[in-house]
């Protein structure tokens, strides 16, 4: 058996997750380089926690290049250990540290990236619910892959069941799950995206609320009081009568993404609509004019790679 | 998809006799580790045969089924099914002496709970199990992870009840049969008894799930041949439908022959098992319980000259802040 813990040696610890510590560990037989992810299960009321279990269910089922891959686990005292794919840094801390790198030909790579995962999760009925650059992690190649799938779970392509609007960190978080909507589907990671790919152009947060009645505010004041027609059934979601805000006309585009492109701003828009259905899918996101004008995205040789130790070259 | 699953390539076996040496292996491996003293001749009249492990497991699927039905808040069938599955799984690979049914049953039930997204506290759910509420949430939680580790980390599960609905939607709009959600009283029916047979270790969920259709059709004096071979199979042709026929052919007679083990044989087995199981899994004695000590104890990876500290002290980076 290959799944043992004498088949691993911990060379350090990359961080602390929501369920446990995490160490960076060389798989001796092969020689490659995983993460550990380590459960302490004792320090759950109910067993081995809910997300776990989806992330597990998740990574199974889902085999592509742009999310990362859970090799293999295994029971260690009372904990359960998830040996996952090593990635060098993540995107925010990209972000943060060194966001010159990100050049227009990284952005749309990465963007690319997100979105060829994103298209191979929806179609197979997962949703990710909390996508965001921290979850957006990069390997020593330079490759951009979606990670921490402990939100992720099937849906039903025509509603019918409730889930929990406890989803998403607030500033990548859709406007329906700020108002409470426990009916909804893969378009909330779709919000998520064009806050990214935004954020990715400008450095900046697109909407970074404070607190989730602030994060509500925002949206509404840039993209203005929703009506009827742009946002059919927002009068019905459960905390919508719970908060009015005043009305307002809609900031435009060319002020809240200053001196970004025509068509950037656009395929940003596609995204970022009150009517969840109206949002540009993934796939069809692939296809828009930003990926094939220039500066065309960068290659795999292009694209900036992380040194060892995790920092940006 | 099932074609693709986990289920078709590791759960998914080819017959009976597969099966059966499987459970036969692991009953003289139990009885090989745990009875060098006892005489070849006389084995099973201290272990169990694994026919009486049969027979024992079968009545415990029963009490499987009865638990799921008298759960509450009521449980959807998806959980029962996937906890049927798992059940069965565990027991082809471990003997019902060295875990005891009552205990994988519940751990089964509760996993699939999580699993199929069916969110109760294990406070929930322990308080619909009889007797020491306590004890029971503490025997669950510590095999939680065994039973994990022995489905190989396998949790997803492909019930027949969607292909179910796929094939009530399909004649409702390509067949003449009229009114066919009478069928599924029927079909209803002929899935509880399913999961009382080795059926979902053999069959493929769609395959179960028409052989439960067809069996509800018949019940209703209708006849859906036509239906199977004209639709269904038009364009897959002869030889795919012979393998059909005879899988449904088999998951009919298999449910057709599920009887309940007589009460008095189960009990004499249910006498023989506690003395002959092992205690080091047994949550009532001193060894299991300086085990778990034990297990609580050892919980970080190892360490030594050659690898790093693993305490917690001075962690900093922060990759991914949880949402919410």
């Amino acid at each position: 058996m290959n799944s043992h813990v004498s088949n691993y040696s911990v060379v350090g610890r990359i961080g602390e997750g929501a369920h446990g510590l995490v160490f960076k560990a060389k798989h001796l037989p092969s020689g490659r380089d995983v993460a550990l992810k380590k459960i302490l299960i004792k320090n759950f009321e109910d067993g081995i926690p809910i997300n776990v279990m989806r992330e597990i269910k998740a990574l199974q089922l889902l085999r592509c290049k742009y999310i990362i891959k859970l090799h293999d686990m295994f029971p260690r005292g009372t904990s359960l250990v998830l040996v996952l794919e090593y990635m060098s840094c993540g995107l925010r801390e990209w972000l943060q540290q060194r966001p010159r790198d990100l050049t227009q030909p990284v952005v749309k790579a990465y963007a690319q990236m997100m979105l060829k995962g994103t298209r191979y999760m929806h179609a197979h009925y997962v949703m990710h619910r909390d996508l965001k650059p921290a979850n957006l992690l990069i390997n020593h190649q330079g490759i951009l892959k979606i990670a921490d799938l402990g939100l992720a779970r099937l849906f039903w392509p025509e509603g019918g069941r409730p889930y929990s609007h406890q989803v998403a960190t607030r500033w990548y978080r859709a406007p329906e799950l700020l108002y409470g909507a426990r009916y909804y589907s893969e378009h909330v990671d779709l919000w998520a995206v064009g806050c990214i790919i935004a954020e990715m152009i400008t450095k900046t947060p697109l909407f970074a609320g404070e607190s989730d009645i602030e994060q509500l505010a925002i949206v509404l004041r840039h993209l203005g009081t929703p009506t009827e027609e742009s946002w059919p059934g927002h009068a019905a979601l459960p905390d919508y009568n719970k908060i009015t805000f005043p009305e307002s006309a809609p900031t435009p585009w060319s002020e809240l993404l200053p001196g970004v492109e025509e068509e950037a701003e656009h395929l940003i828009r596609s995204f970022l609509l009150y009517d969840a259905k109206k949002r540009i899918s993934a796939k069809e996101a692939l296809r828009h004019e930003w990926f094939f004008s220039h500066p065309l995205p960068a290659t795999l040789e292009e694209l900036p790679k992380p040194t060892q130790n995790g920092k940006i070259k | 998809m099932f074609s693709t699953s986990s289920q078709r390539k590791a759960w998914t076996f080819s017959d009976e006799g597969e099966l059966a040496r499987l459970r036969e292996k692991h009953n003289l491996e139990y009885i090989s580790r745990h009875g060098t003293q006892v005489d070849e001749f006389q084995r099973y009249n201290y272990f169990l045969s694994p026919d009486e492990e049969r027979l024992l497991l079968r009545q415990y699927e029963l009490h499987l089924k009865e638990f799921c039905k008298r759960f509450s808040p009521p449980m959807p069938k998806g959980v029962v099914g996937t906890a049927f599955h798992y059940f069965k799984r565990f027991y082809l690979y471990n003997s019902s002496m060295d875990y005891h049914p009552k205990e994988i049953l519940a751990t089964c039930v509760y996993l699939a709970c999580k699993v199929e997204e069916f969110n109760v506290s294990i406070g929930q759910f322990v308080a619909n199990i009889k007797g020491d509420r306590e004890k029971a949430s503490d025997i669950i939680l510590n095999n939680e992870l065994l039973l994990m580790q022995q489905l190989n980390y396998h949790l997803t599960i492909h019930n027949p009840f969607r292909p179910v609905e796929g094939f009530l939607i399909d004649i409702k709009t390509r067949c003449s049969l009229a009114n066919p959600e009478r069928l599924r009283g029927g079909i209803d029916e002929f899935l509880e008894k399913v999961f009382l047979t080795d059926g979902c270790l053999l069959y493929a969920p769609s395959q179960i799930a028409l052989a439960a259709v067809l069996h509800a059709a018949s019940k209703e004096q209708e006849n859906l041949d036509r239906y199977v071979t004209d639709m269904l199979f038009h364009e897959a042709g002869p030889d795919k439908l012979a393998v059909l026929i005879e899988a449904v052919r088999k998951i009919r007679s298999m449910v057709k022959m599920v009887e309940s083990p007589a009460r008095e044989r189960v009990r004499l087995i249910e006498k023989k098992l506690d003395r002959c199981r092992n205690q080091e899994n047994n949550p009532d004695s001193e060894i299991y319980k300086r085990r778990m000590r034990e297990a609580l104890d050892d919980d970080d990876l190892p360490r030594g000259s050659s690898r790093m500290s693993l305490d917690t002290s001075g962690v900093t980076a922060v990759l991914s802040p949880s949402a919410s």
